[in-house]
């Protein structure tokens, strides 16, 4: 026996799962308790935010999310599906996306389009396909391979309906405004996530 | 007996009675003001870095200085397993800022639940995988049932019992149905040093 007292587990801790290649912008913000794992590419454009505690898996395929995006805690990115065949790709999240608190979106060819908002503790299936700005409310659950027209707005109890506003620009507008905040209260280290 | 060895306990406590969680996932901390005996469980998560970034006051009221809290939390409150406490944000005055999150004393919040209110009052119960929207106001004596979610700015009355998706009041407390939100002896069950639950069950 060593004469330290303290045990060590067997199993790697949270932090050191295997890291993924990665390529992100400079002008990305992880917070540091953001796990990027697998071992396929993860791709982040510029001046996307990433909150604490977030999964991205590219473990099951290729993650890229485009510029602008917010992804808040939680969330897992390119989660196990129950079909195990692998998609060409495994998520894509187009620009200002934005992806609330503990949001699951699972891997195998899911796109999510432009301007997209999906809501508190929504799953999204595998091979789902959401057209531009669609809106997903709470605890919504969206099937393996279901495709949303553009400009839906879908709420939990499953009734739709089609978003005629015409707001989308000043919905970027106030997409690039709240990140412009979070890049000054979120502290950031590139690096880490980096080779 | 429990076999599992703790070395340190599991919670931290304060001076305040606070039992924190040694898993808790708090970010920011010297900005959530815990009112004192309020109990946060492993993974839940409060996010205090998300701090008000416009003044409240005008330009004039600039010099008055400014307290950066972004979350405020009162007594004997309970945040279970997984649930997430997180300040509203919205366009104010031309930019975007977080507003401060209130919480009331006796306040439970139940596991996975995501809370992302102005106001909650006292003595609130929001039970298991609720959604309670951002700038939602909540009054007194309100009790938030499964699964609902509360819509964004949605304003609740004082005992009202709220549910579905989206929430609507479904009913009111009853009469005396007050004393259930009661919070201490639920307090007392969390801790390093809690004496076992049923000494009189082991012995009969």
């Amino acid at each position: 026996m060593s004469s330290s007292t303290k045990r060590h587990s067997m199993m790697p801790r949270a932090g050191q799962l295997p890291k993924a290649p990665v390529n992100i912008s400079s002008s990305v913000v992880i917070h540091d308790n953001a796990v990027l794992t697998g071992n396929h590419t993860i791709n982040i454009s510029s001046e996307t935010v990433i909150h604490p505690r977030n999964k991205l898996d590219s473990s099951h395929g290729r993650i890229t999310i485009g510029r602008r995006c917010i992804i808040h805690e939680r969330v897992v990115i390119g989660a196990p599906s129950s079909d195990p065949t692998k998609g060409e790709f495994g998520v894509t999240l187009e620009d200002y996306v934005t992806v609330e608190v503990a949001a699951i979106i699972e891997s195998g060819c899911t796109t999510i389009g432009e301007g997209c908002q999906i809501g508190v503790g929504v799953r999204i299936g595998r091979g789902a396909k959401l057209g531009k700005h669609c809106t997903i409310t709470a605890r919504s659950v969206i099937q393996p391979g279901e495709q949303l027209p553009d400009y839906t707005v879908l709420y939990s109890n499953g009734t739709r309906r089609t978003d005629k506003r015409g707001v989308t620009d000043l919905k970027n507008k106030a997409q690039a405004r709240q990140i412009d905040v979070m890049r000054r209260l979120i502290t950031t280290n590139i690096n880490r996530f980096k080779e | 007996m429990s076999s599992r060895k703790q070395v340190k306990g599991e919670y931290i406590e304060t001076d305040t009675g606070n039992k924190v969680s040694r898993k808790a996932n708090l970010i920011g901390t010297q900005h959530i003001m815990l009112g004192g005996k309020t109990v946060i469980m492993a993974d839940a998560m409060v996010r205090g870095d998300l701090t008000r970034t416009v003044s409240a006051q005008g330009s004039s009221g600039g010099a008055a200085p400014q307290s950066n809290t972004s979350i405020f939390i009162g007594r004997y409150c309970f945040l279970s397993r997984g649930c997430c406490l997180r300040p509203p944000g919205r366009i104010y005055k031309g930019a975007f800022t977080y507003m401060p999150l209130r919480i009331g004393d006796h306040v439970f919040v139940g596991e996975n639940s995501v809370v992302q209110a102005a106001t909650i009052g006292s003595h609130v119960h929001i039970a298991a995988n609720a959604v309670v929207g951002e700038f939602a106001i909540v009054k007194d004596y309100v009790r938030i049932l499964e699964g609902t979610v509360v819509p964004a700015n949605m304003v609740i009355p004082s005992f009202s019992v709220v549910a579905g998706q989206p929430g609507r009041v479904i009913g009111e407390v009853p009469e005396g149905g007050h004393e259930q939100f009661e919070m201490r002896d639920l307090y007392k069950t969390v801790g390093n040093n809690i004496p076992p639950p049923a000494p009189a069950a082991a012995a009969a």
